[in-house]
Order: C-alpha cells, then sequence, then structure tokens
C-alpha cells in the first residue's frame, strides 16, 4: 500500500519497540522487517533517527558487535523503560483503533 | 577538550580531517550524499559547530554500515535527505543561532507586554 508513510510517522517508533522487544536486532534488519510486512517506503534511514531517539530517551540497551565486513554493528535490546513505553504504546494503540472502528462502524 | 583546543578550535579541524578520510573512502553515491547532509546540517550548527560532530559522526556511521552492506544510498535515505536531517538534529538536541534568535524574541516580547499589562 502507499503513501502510508504520513499515517505511519505517529506509530512508526512503537512497530520499531515492539519488533527489538521480540529479539536484539540491528537497524538495516528492523527496515528489512518492516518492509517485509508491507511498509515498503521505510527506509533504514528512518528507522535510523528513530534508534536514535529511542537509546536518548533511555529505551534500549545497546551493544557494538562487529558486523564482519566495515564497521560495527549497533544491536539494540529493550530494557525495562523500553518494555514499559511498548506496554503504553499497545494500550494507547488498543484505544485509537477500537474508537476508530467504532466511528467507522457508524456508532458513538 | 582543552582550554588551547576550545579556544583555537583545531580540536574541530581534527575531528573534521577525521571525517573526511572516513568519507573519501565510501563509494560515490554516498560521499554525495555524504555533502549534501553536511549542507543540512549546516543550519543547526551552534557558534562553532561543534554540537555538529556527533551528529555529522552518527550520520557518517550509518553510512559506513550502509555501504559495506552493498546497499544503494537510496534504499538507506530515500528522498528525503533534508527530513532525515532534521529528524537527526532534532533526536540529538541541537540547538540553533534560530532557536536562541527566537527565544530572545519571546522573552522581549513578554517583558513589553507585562509592562504594558502591569
Amino acid at each position: 500500500m502507499e503513501d502510508l508513510t504520513e499515517m505511519l510517522k505517529g506509530t512508526l517508533e512503537g512497530c520499531v519497540l515492539e519488533i527489538i522487544g521480540s529479539e536484539e536486532t540491528y537497524g538495516y534488519a528492523i527496515t528489512r522487517q518492516l518492509n517485509e510486512l508491507g511498509f515498503a517506503d521505510v527506509v533504514e534511514g528512518t528507522v535510523y533517527t528513530i534508534l536514535l531517539r529511542l537509546e536518548r530517551n533511555g529505551l534500549v540497551q545497546v551493544t557494538k558487535r562487529p558486523s564482519g565486513v566495515g564497521p560495527p554493528r549497533k544491536f539494540y535490546a529493550l530494557n525495562d523503560a523500553g518494555r514499559e513505553e511498548l506496554a503504553k504504546f499497545w494500550a494507547k494503540w488498543q484505544y485509537l483503533s477500537s474508537r476508530i472502528d467504532r466511528l467507522k462502524e457508524g456508532g458513538r | 577538550m582543552n582550554f588551547w583546543e576550545k579556544v583555537t578550535g583545531s580540536d574541530l579541524t581534527r575531528e573534521w580531517k577525521a571525517f573526511e578520510a572516513r568519507a573519501d573512502v565510501l563509494p560515490d553515491d554516498y560521499r554525495a550524499t555524504w555533502g549534501q547532509i553536511v549542507a543540512h546540517l549546516f543550519p543547526y550548527g551552534d557558534f562553532t559547530g561543534r554540537n555538529l560532530m556527533p551528529i555529522l559522526d552518527s550520520a557518517l556511521g550509518l553510512l559506513e554500515v550502509a555501504a559495506a552492506d552493498g546497499q544503494s544510498v537510496h534504499e538507506v535515505l530515500g528522498e528525503d535527505i533534508q527530513g532525515f536531517c532534521t529528524a537527526l538534529a532534532g533526536g540529538a538536541g541541537a540547538r540553533t543561532y534560530r532557536d536562541r534568535w527566537r527565544e530572545q524574541l519571546n522573552r522581549n516580547v513578554a517583558r513589553k507586554l507585562s509592562r504594558l499589562g502591569g
């Protein structure tokens, strides 16, 4: 689906948290996973700026590992604050999506 | 950074040379993009540009890793280099000339207004 970027903006951070939450991973792999999910427009640069923000907000634990070729990669894992943030994200998403569904069905 | 470096900015020159050396070994399209990134980030610099150094370092790091993966720079950054730079600079909490001018202006206006109201 095209032109999802604008709608996705506010939720992409939660998506990245969810991906990191299931296993320790790095920027390129996260981008590929989002692409395979159907978010074709997401590029690594976007994910990278989100990762920097998560790091700055103290939600992830960062480890540098050698990557075979080239410079070492940064691997990201959730810490306790990150897991808490992820739970909050899903609660907010639940709220938002249930309201929007209800709106669409014409109820109030 | 010692006092001498702080005054002369000699550490910045050295860091800058190191960035250029790293950028020089990147593939052509990456090198061109690096130039654009520098240009777009420049307005976010403070007086010496010192605040940009960690931001530039992380941007260059991303380019290096992605180039080593054999991705095209377009795959990595897409169309919106400027947006990427804004997110990078915002992410690092960089403050600019403009922010400070704006703050100063707001302060002055608030002061004038409070005088009028008071």
